[in-house]
Formats: structure tokens, sequence, C-alpha cells
């Protein structure tokens, strides 16, 4: 079976330092970045299984890229990670396309879990 | 930032102590508890982040900082309020003690008010920023891991900025680096022009007082190190900067110059342009040492990079100064040894070693020819051997990475840890190629998708179930601690485990906080981990999946191991880790103590319990000045118990269809107070052996107290309890003494408490003393905190469960009844024991009624009551 190639975007370096080991552990692939306009870039050239990116950042914003990663690979699943406090409003302004939600701070089980369900959607299991 | 709010509160509620209606004052408390407790679990929260279980970001720290501050301000008008404005002053030091906090947050705090020089044994750890990794590093082995090391000092970041700016340096580097990096001068020409210009600089006097005050010892000759930020973490420095060892006391700020220029050598300084740090500020804190008088010396790796011994650490040692070990090991005595418990041996070589290097007696080092009987001699005992790679492996386990250690013997046969730093480990001995899940999931999963996560990370070894006390002076270090409960005398082998799995336990409780202290993985609350663990079986904890495998799963601690990051090395963590020491630590103890003031409270957590004891003490105070009750209906209790208690309901606490002014036990609806009443009610309670004074007589007299002290529209002349139905505050005045009880009964534990408080009475200071003595060895016996001064006695209990509070109720109610005449009965010491044990003996049923295994985690008190 392919390893599945996971996108990881937020501008708090922690979280990619944190979630990659996590996620390889997992048996993914993943590629982190903190600079939203170098993830936008990426998406063109790589096709990714799951995009996991924060919501709110400088420059290009969470939406931004959801909305242009959908268009270039509709198949791609995107999780969306965001503060607790902005949780609702990100959940509304969502409610398309988004696999699922994540409210910081979270637990590195919780994503996993997600990362789960999502790959099993994607195996078409 | 106050000035404005002390104004609007000053004319909300003006200084004039102004009686305020108790139902008013109840509801305030009520309020201050409730913030109380959402403070203590942020604070909790905080603490279970800093486990590394959790992902959270910068914001999520100031987001949470900022609650806590609002939350305090609200505690502190709270309190002002019940007190008519008595604890104005927590004002101020709500500013101050929140003020480094929100400094720590905009992160310059470390630098600009730290001083140039500090002392090993003082300094701030979780500050690299300012002392540098391998100050940090050595700063953490003393202070947590106890392991020796040399004292000293480190003269900080600060005083490298201070040296820069005071000899106009910094314009001069600035120009020499950048016409080097535009090609326009060599490397060696710019290096050299900058280390020549520090050199020739002058340490400023008040940096070089600093240095003198930490060199009055008798120890002569230091060892003065770089400590560059950075340097033993993510990249590796070693080797590059300059160390100067056996230098004399004043020839330290030389020395120390000379450190910094190696901070521009050229080998520095092609490391930190291939890094890409070169545009970044550099700066550096420097190490001193006093001087091991090294017998032998030398270099441990606690993994050895020869592949032929896996699970193997290597020992290197010399006679002599660590040089000849550090520069070149052929002439070296080589150990390599199993890095599990208890350390064997595996192989070994004794070089024959000609020379050796020595302290010059006039400072520096100097080579000597070694007499030619020793030279095949080991340099090293096998216990040193066995000693070496002890320490070695707890510092492994400790900082999460391989390490490299320099360590000395001196001519008493002590041992020193003199420095140590992450490994570096070659890429390809690093190499995890493949599916990492699929090479691990062929080990037999004993535990998965269980328990919570106290500290996260891989921990592998033979189990050990520790059941009490014995078993744990012979826990094997660098085993897996396996246990029942999560006692706090547990925590003596903590920092020996490798892992930590336990039956009971919460995240915020003694054990979690303990093992994050020593970075110990834990994963707590698997109810039958001592049935599926057995002594002796090898296993790996993986708190990421909360697994536990059987075997060592070697492939999943190599993928730990060559990670970037060590998460407690992060700044966010760092970070956390100052805040949490700002804010849950705990310095205000004793409430009866002088130094429980608020001008002493140095943390967030000292404000809360100052807070909460006044709060508490206003409340229970209270009912004892009746003008708060002006008009108030008073019940009185129809009982045939001989007390005479008169009710105050504010609510809930007597049947609504009731009339008149009489009530029954029945028709009581406090909880608390009925509880309590049962307790009091007990056959016996009342009718100890007769003594000699006069019951009534003494009743009558307290009766004349209380009125003098009284004289509002209340009938003066009984006991009072305030109730509702979850609520009561007692206060009875039996023959001399008072007694205040303060208890609550909600669903939810941890909104209950009991308070108890007793005093005073008719004989001499020593009876009463003994009395005092009684209660508190009754009390203890049921989980109280208590605490004496002479003839007072404080007991409390906080965060049970309904039920539980019900039990301890019956308890104070019994008491009340045997204590009454008890100072009079007490004539000699031996009958305090006798006291005790009458009463436990007379209510060995209400010993019945009380949990047993997990005490501690049932008496979880937020360290409020201690």
């Amino acid at each position: 079976m392919n390893k599945l190639k996971i996108m990881v975007l937020d501008d708090e370096p922690i979280v990619c330092k944190r979630l990659k080991p996590a996620l390889e552990k997992q048996g993914y692939e993943v590629d982190t970045f903190t600079q939203s306009s170098d993830a936008m870039e990426q998406i063109k050239n790589v096709n990714y299984d799951i995009i996991i990116t924060d919501l709110k950042m400088k420059g290009v914003d969470g939406m931004q890229l959801l909305t242009e990663a959908k268009q270039l690979s509709p198949k791609t699943e995107v999780i969306v990670i965001t503060g607790f406090a902005t949780m609702e409003t990100a959940k509304e302004s969502f409610h398309k396309g988004v696999f699922d939600f994540i409210a910081k701070p979270f637990k590195l089980s919780e994503i996993q879990e997600v990362v789960s369900r999502a790959e099993a959607k994607i195996r078409g299991e | 930032m106050w000035s404005r709010i002390k104004k609007s509160i000053k004319r909300l509620f003006p200084r004039k102590r102004e009686k305020i209606a108790f139902q008013q004052v109840f509801e305030q408390f009520q309020t201050l508890l409730q913030n109380q407790q959402e403070a203590m679990e942020l604070i909790a929260d905080l603490g279970e982040k800093s486990g590394g279980d959790y992902i959270f970001d910068r914001k999520y720290l100031v987001d949470s900082i900022s609650e806590l501050q609002d939350l305090l301000l609200r505690m502190v008008k709270g309190l002002n309020l019940i007190s008519s404005e008595r604890y104005y002053e927590l004002y101020s030091t709500l500013d101050r003690v929140f003020s480094p906090i929100e400094m720590e947050l905009r992160g310059r705090l470390a630098l600009s008010n730290a001083p140039y020089v500090i002392s090993l044994t003082e300094m701030p750890l979780d500050t690299p920023e300012l002392t540098g990794g391998k100050a940090n590093a050595l700063g953490e082995i003393i202070h947590k891991l106890g392991i020796p090391a040399p004292s000293g000092f480190v003269i900080t970041n600060r005083a490298y900025n201070r040296f820069v700016e005071y000899n106009d340096l910094e314009e001069r580097i600035h120009s020499w680096l950048e016409l080097w990096m535009l090609g326009k001068e060599t490397l060696e020409k710019s290096s050299g022009q900058i280390r020549y210009s520090i050199l020739a600089g002058i340490v400023p006097q008040d940096i070089s007082r600093q240095i003198r005050d930490n060199t009055k010892t008798d120890n002569e000759f230091w060892a003065i190190r770089s400590s560059a930020y950075g340097e033993d973490g993510d990249l590796s420095f070693a080797g590059l900067h300059e160390s100067v060892l056996n230098a004399p006391a004043t020839q330290i700020p030389d020395a120390y110059k000379q450190v910094l220029a190696s901070l521009y050598s050229p080998e520095a300084l092609t490391y930190r342009r291939q890094m890409g740090m070169i545009g970044e500020e550099a700066a550096m804190a420097v190490l001193c040492q006093e001087m091991i008088d090294s017998r032998a010396s030398g270099v441990i790796q606690t993994l050895s990079l020869e592949s032929s011994q896996p699970n193997c650490l290597a020992i290197y040692a010399a006679f002599g100064l660590g040089r000849t070990v550090v520069e070149g090991r052929d002439s070296s005595d080589r150990y390599i040894v199993d890095r599990a418990y208890p350390h064997k041996i595996v192989f070994k070589r004794i070089a024959k070693k000609e020379s050796f290097v020595r302290a010059a007696s006039r400072g520096g080092e100097e080579e000597a020819i070694l007499p030619e009987d020793i030279q095949s001699k080991s340099s090293i005992s096998e216990s040193a051997v066995n000693s070496l790679a002890k320490w070695a492996m707890a510092l492994e386990r400790y900082f999460k990475r391989p390490q490299e250690i320099e360590w000395a013997i001196d001519s008493a046969d002590h041992i020193w840890i003199l420095q140590c730093r992450k490994l570096a480990i070659s890429p390809e001995q690093a190499e995890t190629d493949g599916n990492i899940r699929e090479q691990f999931s062929t080990y037999p999963i004993l535990i998965e998708n269980r328990g919570v996560v106290a500290h996260a990370g891989v921990g592998s070894g033979r189990v050990y179930i520790v059941n009490n006390h014995g078993d744990m002076s012979v826990f094997p270090e660098g085993s897996v601690l396996v246990t029942k409960y999560t006692a706090p005398w547990l925590a003596q082998i903590v920092p020996i485990a490798t892992a930590i799995i336990a039956e009971k336990g919460s995240v915020a409780g003694h054990l979690a906080t303990i093992a994050r202290e020593f970075r110990v993985p834990a994963l707590l609350g698997i109810d039958n981990a001592t049935e599926v663990l057995q002594n002796g079986m090898e296993i790996t904890l993986d708190t990421h999946h909360r697994t536990v495998y059987s075997g060592k799963v070697d492939e999943l601690i190599n993928f730990e191991r060559v990670q970037s990051m060590v998460f407690e090395e992060s700044p966010e963590f760092r970070l956390l880790r100052r805040l949490l020491k700002r804010i849950a630590s705990l310095h205000l103890i004793d409430p009866y103590a002088s130094d429980f003031t608020p001008g002493n409270c140095v943390s967030v957590h000292d404000m809360i319990r100052f807070i909460h004891e006044k709060s508490v003490q206003e409340l229970m105070e209270i009912p004892g000045s009746l003008t708060h009750f002006k008009g108030a209906k008073v019940w009185t209790l129809e009982s045939d118990v001989p007390l005479d208690l008169r009710i105050l309901d504010l609510g809930g606490g007597i049947d609504p269809e009731l009339s008149g002014n009489k009530v029954k036990i029945e028709q009581v609806r406090s909880l608390p107070l009925r509880a309590l009443w049962e307790g009091v009610s007990y056959p016996d309670s009342w009718s100890t052996r007769p003594v000699e004074i006069d019951f009534k007589g003494l009743m009558s007299s307290l009766t004349r107290n209380w009125d003098a002290a009284g004289g509002g529209a209340v009938n003066a002349g009984f006991n009072l309890a305030v109730v509702n139905e979850l609520y009561m505050n007692l206060h009875l005045r039996l023959g001399y003494h008072f007694n205040l009880i303060d208890a609550t009964m909600y669903e939810q534990a941890q909104r209950n408490h009991i308070y108890f408080r007793f005093v005073g009475g008719v004989t001499d200071l020593t009876r009463r003393s003994r009395r005092a003595q009684v209660l508190s060895q009754i009390l203890s016996n049921y989980h109280f905190n208590v605490l004496i001064k002479g003839d007072l006695v404080v007991a409390r209990l906080l965060d049970l469960p309904k039920e539980e509070i019900k039990s301890r109720l019956h308890v104070i109610g019994a008491l009340i009844g045997f204590s009454r005449q008890l100072d009079i009965q007490l004539k000699s010491d031996q009958d305090v024991d006798q006291f005790v044990e009458q009463f436990l003996n007379r209510y060995a049923n209400l010993t019945k009624s009380l949990p047993g295994g997990g005490k501690d985690e049932q008496i979880k008190d937020y360290g409020l009551g201690r």
C-alpha cells in the first residue's frame, strides 16, 4: 500500500515540528510549511492526499489554501486546525469541503484519529 | 495599569468598613470559590500541557494567562468586598506577580533584567538564552538529577552584550563580517581582526567585580568554557569554541575574552555560515567551573557508535586531565558497557599510556611522562565504570538523546560530571527506512488506547511492580515503574525509572507533576496494569499511541532518538515551564505564620492560597458579629442533645412549609447540618464519664461572653448555624472553647470543603495544647490536613465527593461532644494517646465508611490545604 502524502501548514513552527514525527510514525509521508505562500506554491507541484492547515496566518490564509487545493485536486481532504475561540466561525464559513476541524490546543491522539478517518475515506474503506 | 481600576474600585467600595448583609457576603464568597476553582483548573491545564501530550502554540499561552489574570482580579475584588476592603494591598500584589509573567510572554525578560554573572546553584533553569546551552544543561544536572558537577558560575549573554557595547565592538564586528561575506576580505583576515579587537577590549568593572564576588573560594584554579546558545542543543558547535583550563582566579577576565574571541574563530564562522546563522546576532555565555584535580578523566558516549556493539555505551578514560581523551582516543582505555542495568562490561581495552596531561602549578596545563609501572594499568576502577554508566544513562533518559559526557575523578576518588551534550550521530547511523509503522506492528500489544498521558515519550525496560516502600529500595535503575497507586512516596524512584505505568492517578495529580519534572514518560489510569504486566517482563511504552508493547521495540526507540526535536527543549515548552514556575509554585504554606501576607506572595498560586484562606476566615467570622443579621429570622433547634442551637436559613436550609420558630432535625434540609447532627447525636457522644466542672455553669458563663460580643437584634446566648441546602457555617461556644465548622456538600467534589477550627478553654495552655494534640491525631486519622498552633487547631479537607464529606461530618459531630471537656481531663501527656484511642475505638464504625486504597489521589487538594 502506498504511503499517503500529508501537508502540514501552520505559522507556529512548534505545530509542524511536533506533527511531523507523530504522523510519520503512523506511516505517512509528511511535508511541513510555516509560510503559507510556500505551501501555496507546493500544492501546484505535489498532489497531497491530506492537507492539515491552520486558519489564521499572515499572507495567504487557510481559506484561500483550501479553495486552491480543492480546485487543483478535489480528492484532497483538508483538516482545519484553529484556535478554540474561532472554532464556531470556522465551522460556519467552512461547512463545505472541509473533512474535519480541530481546536487548538489539541492532543496528538485527536489529530491522529481524524487523519485515520480521512485515510479510510480516501482508501474507500 | 491598575491605577484606573483602583480608582473606580475606590469609588464603588469606599474604604470605610461597612457591614454587609451575610446573604450578600455569602453569595460573593460562592463566586469567589467559583473563580478560584476556575483559576486552579486553568493552572492544572497549563501544567498538563507541559507534559507534551498536547500541541499548543504561543497564542494559547497568551490567552490562558490573560484569563488567569482576569480571574485573579475578580478574586481580589471579591475578597475586598467581603472584607470591607481590608486587603487593598492585593491590587499591587497582583501587579507585581503578573508583570514578570507578561514580560516572559513578550519574550525579553531573560536579558533585560538578568545579572551579568550568576552562580550555578542560583541560576534560573530553562533560560539557555541567558546562560547558554552548556550551562543550562549543567544547571539541570545539578538541580534536577543531583549528579555531582563542579561548582561555578556563568558569565551571561547579557555580560557579552555589555562587553561589546562598552568596547564599541558591534560596528567593527559587523563590518568585518560583511567584508568577508561579500568576498572582499579573507576569512582569516576578518576572523583575526575581530578576535584581536575582542582580546584588546576591556572587561567592564561591573562584570569583573561580579566575577570576583563569585571566586572567593579556596579553589584558586578555574576551567573556563564556552556556553553559546544553541551550542549543545540542535546545533553542534562541539570543539569549535575555546576552553581555558586551570586558570588562576585573577586571570578569569583574560580567559573570558579568549573564550569570547573563539566565537569568531575561522572554524566557528564557517560553521555558522553553513548553518545560515551568520546574519543573526551572536552572543556567548561563558561557564566558569572550579578545576577538579583530576587523577583520571575522559568521555562517555551513551550509545557506542560502532555498529558491532548495539545496546552498549562507550567509556574512554586516561590519567590526568581530559585533553588526552578529547583530542585522540587511541591512547585511552576503552570500556564497552551494556546500556541496561546492571551495566555489565562487555569489552575492555587497556591502552599503554606513556604520558598524561596535568594541571601546572602556576596555572595552565602541562604534559608529563607516566611512570613505567603504571603505563599499562587501567586508569579507572570497574566500580567507577559502573557509576559512570549509571549516571550516563540517567543523563540520556533526562535529555532524551544519546549524550557525550566529559567526566573526571579526583584524587579522593570522587566522580564529577564536567559537561554533557547531545551526541552527534551521523545520518547513516540514524537512518530509519521503510514504513516505521509496519516495522513495529510485529510486536505484541499489551495495552492499547487506554489511560491518560501524564508525560509524553517512549520508554523501554523491564517491569518492576512497586507495592510498598520496601520495593523502592531495590528498584532497579532504568526499569519501568508499574504501580497500583500514585502515592507521593513514589517520587524518589521516578528519576531512575525509564517509564511509569500506574493503575490510578490523574494528569493533575502528584505523580504526574513529578513525572514531568524528571521527564519520565508516564501513562496513568490503566486499571489492570499490575495484572497485565508482570515483574521482569521487557516492555516498551509509547504514550503517543497510549500503547504498551511486549519486548524492546528498537525501531521505535531509534525513530524517537533521531527526531530533530526533543519537545521538552522547544522554546514553547521552556516558556511554559518558566511561566509555570511563576504561576503554579507554592511558597505560602502556613496561614498562621507571620510571613503569610500579600507582600510574600511570589506566584499566582500563592495569591490564590492567600485569598482563599482570608475569604474563608472572613466568612467564618462574620456570624460572630451579629449586626450582619439584623432582622433575620432565626430558628431554634429542638433536640435532646444539650446544645442550644439556633439556625439562620439563607434559603433552602429549612422545610419551607414550617411555621413558628422551632424546628426539629427532620425538618432541617441543610445536608451538612443534618450530617453533622447525626454525629452529634450518636449515643455516647454526650455521656463520657462525668466531669467535675458543671456543664450548665459553663454554658451560662459563655452566654455572658457571647452577649457582650454580640448585642444585635438577635438574642444572644446560643450557638449559631448559618445554612442553606448545601452549606453550613457553624459557630459553637461550648465551655470556654470556641469551635467553628464551615462545610459544603455539592454534587461536584471540587466545590466541597470542610474547615474546622477549635481554640480556647478553661484550663492552662499545657492542657489545652494536649487537647489540640488529641484533636489533631483524630482528625489526621480521617485524612484531614491539620495544623496546630498552641491550643489552636485548624483542620481542612477539600475536593471530596458529597458522601465522603458526609462521613467526615459524622466524625466532627461525634468529636464536638467528645471534646467539650477534654482539656480538663488531659492531666498528662500520656493521656493523649489514650483519648485518641478511646475515640477511634468508640467510633470504629466511622472508620469503616472511609475509602481504602487510593487515598492520596482522593485527598488531592490543589495544594490549598497543605
